[in-house]
Parts: structure tokens; C-alpha cells; sequence
């Protein structure tokens, strides 16, 4: 456990993934009424991670590897959506990007929570309370 | 972090558009019954943030609504013609109470986004705490 800490970097990726889809949710709830915009999406963290682990998928170990998955590099395009538009054109629907919004406050909760408590752990066995 | 300031400033240009438009709505509803008063309506637009990608919103100039002028039958009014008609003007109340409603739902769910991001970012700060 101690070598890798494989458990802080999920948990910052878990984190970073949270702040950057509430990047995205702000920003389509404050164009729910602008003409022509249609709303942005990133994947879900379970789905991107998923796809980031497939068994026998090549990893890169170190910077200079060039094909392979890091763990870093995450597939966090951003995906357009391009159904359901108002006459206006707009795709953006308050009430789904509302339910997406409280979906990404709870994953960001639980990432803080996952790294505080391995920071116990390591503080544990430190011997520090 | 810079993602939550991305998020906080999406909200707060949203918080400001949709604040520009209720004003716009309540001057059409006070010149209900202004003589020859057109409704204004203001568009939103979306400005891309050149530093960091992210859209956010704004008003852009106002427009006059061209339809026609309601006409009033009074014969005592000091504007009415031969006819005994004069130009009211072209607000719809029914119109306008929808479009302020709307403007405070979207209004409201850009509040609820931005004290959402700042939980989040206060949360991650109290990582440091201890």
C-alpha cells in the first residue's frame, strides 16, 4: 500500500473529475436560456475508469512510454449533446443538469471523504493522531 | 481550482444576465398602460472566456418588439383621433409574468450551482485544516 498510493491518486482523480463536471453543469444551467447552446457532458468517473482498466490494455509506467493509459490520462473529452432542442435551439434541461449537479457533489464529497481517511491511516501509522 | 472559478463565473454572468432580463420584464410591466410603449426584450448570447474555455453569458443590445400597437377606444383620451381611438401599447401582461417566472427559475437554480461550488471548494479546503 505504502509504495504506490494508488488509493490518493483515484481518490484525486475521483476529485478533479467532480470539480470538472461541475465546471461543465454551471455552465449549461447558466445557458438554460441562451439561444443556439447545446449542453456539455463529460463521461462518469465509474465509466471512464472503467475504460481506463480494461484487462490487457498496455500501461505506461513512466512519462516517456508514449501509447498507453497512465491512470492520468483519463479520457475526459467533452461531448456535445445534440438532441431534444427547444425551438430555440437549446439543449440544455434545468431539471436533469439540477439532478447531475447533486450527483458530482456527492462524488466530490465521497473522494475528500476516501482521501481524509487514508490520511488517517498514514497518520495512524505514523503514530500521530 | 481553477475548475471551480470556471463554474463560479458561469453562475455569476448567468446570475447577471438573468437579473438584466427580470429588470427589462418589470419596465415593460410598469409601461402597461404607457401610451405608444414597445416591450423590450434583451437576447442572451454566449462569450467564450478566452483563458479558460469556458462559455459564459451575456445580454446582448435590446430590441424593441415591432408588432403593433394596441388601439384603445376612448373618445375622452387628450391622444384620441378622429376616430376616438389612441396607441396603447404593445406589452402583454400574461406574456410578461411568464418571462419573469422563468427568468427566477433559472435564476434560482444559478444560485443553488454557485453556493454548490463554493460547499465543494470549502470542503476541499478543509483538507488543509488540522
Amino acid at each position: 500500500m505504502f509504495t504506490e498510493l494508488n488509493v490518493f491518486k483515484l481518490a484525486n482523480a475521483m476529485a478533479t473529475h467532480a470539480g470538472t463536471r461541475q465546471a461543465l453543469v454551471s455552465q449549461n444551467i447558466a445557458n438554460a436560456d441562451t439561444p443556439g447552446y447545446h449542453a456539455k457532458d463529460i463521461k462518469p468517473f465509474s465509466e471512464v475508469f472503467d475504460d481506463n482498466t480494461r484487462p490487457g490494455d498496455m500501461r505506461s509506467s513512466r512519462s516517456k512510454h508514449l501509447n498507453g493509459s497512465s491512470g492520468q490520462g483519463l479520457d475526459w473529452a467533452v461531448s456535445t449533446s445534440e438532441d431534444g432542442s427547444d425551438p430555440n435551439n437549446n439543449s440544455v434541461s434545468i431539471e436533469s443538469e439540477i439532478l447531475k449537479g447533486v450527483e458530482v457533489k456527492r462524488q466530490h464529497d465521497k473522494a475528500l471523504a476516501i482521501y481524509k481517511s487514508s490520511m488517517n491511516i498514514l497518520r495512524t501509522s505514523l503514530g500521530r493522531s | 481550482m481553477s475548475e471551480f472559478s470556471n463554474a463560479l463565473s458561469a453562475s455569476s454572468s448567468a446570475l447577471k444576465a438573468q437579473a438584466t432580463r427580470l429588470r427589462h420584464v418589470s419596465e415593460n410591466i410598469s409601461n402597461a398602460d404607457t401610451p405608444g410603449y414597445r416591450r423590450k426584450t434583451v437576447p442572451f448570447e454566449t462569450v467564450r472566456d478566452m483563458n479558460s474555455d469556458i462559455e459564459n453569458v451575456k445580454t446582448g443590445r435590446v430590441h424593441l418588439d415591432r408588432t403593433d400597437l394596441a388601439q384603445i377606444y376612448d373618445p375622452s383620451h387628450p391622444l384620441a383621433d378622429g376616430s376616438g381611438h389612441y396607441e396603447g401599447s404593445n406589452v402583454d401582461l400574461m406574456i410578461e409574468i411568464a418571462d419573469a417566472r422563468e427568468a427566477q427559475r433559472s435564476y434560482e437554480a444559478n444560485i443553488k450551482m454557485f453556493d454548490q461550488t463554493r460547499q465543494m471548494s470549502a470542503s476541499l479546503m478543509e483538507l488543509l485544516r488540522r
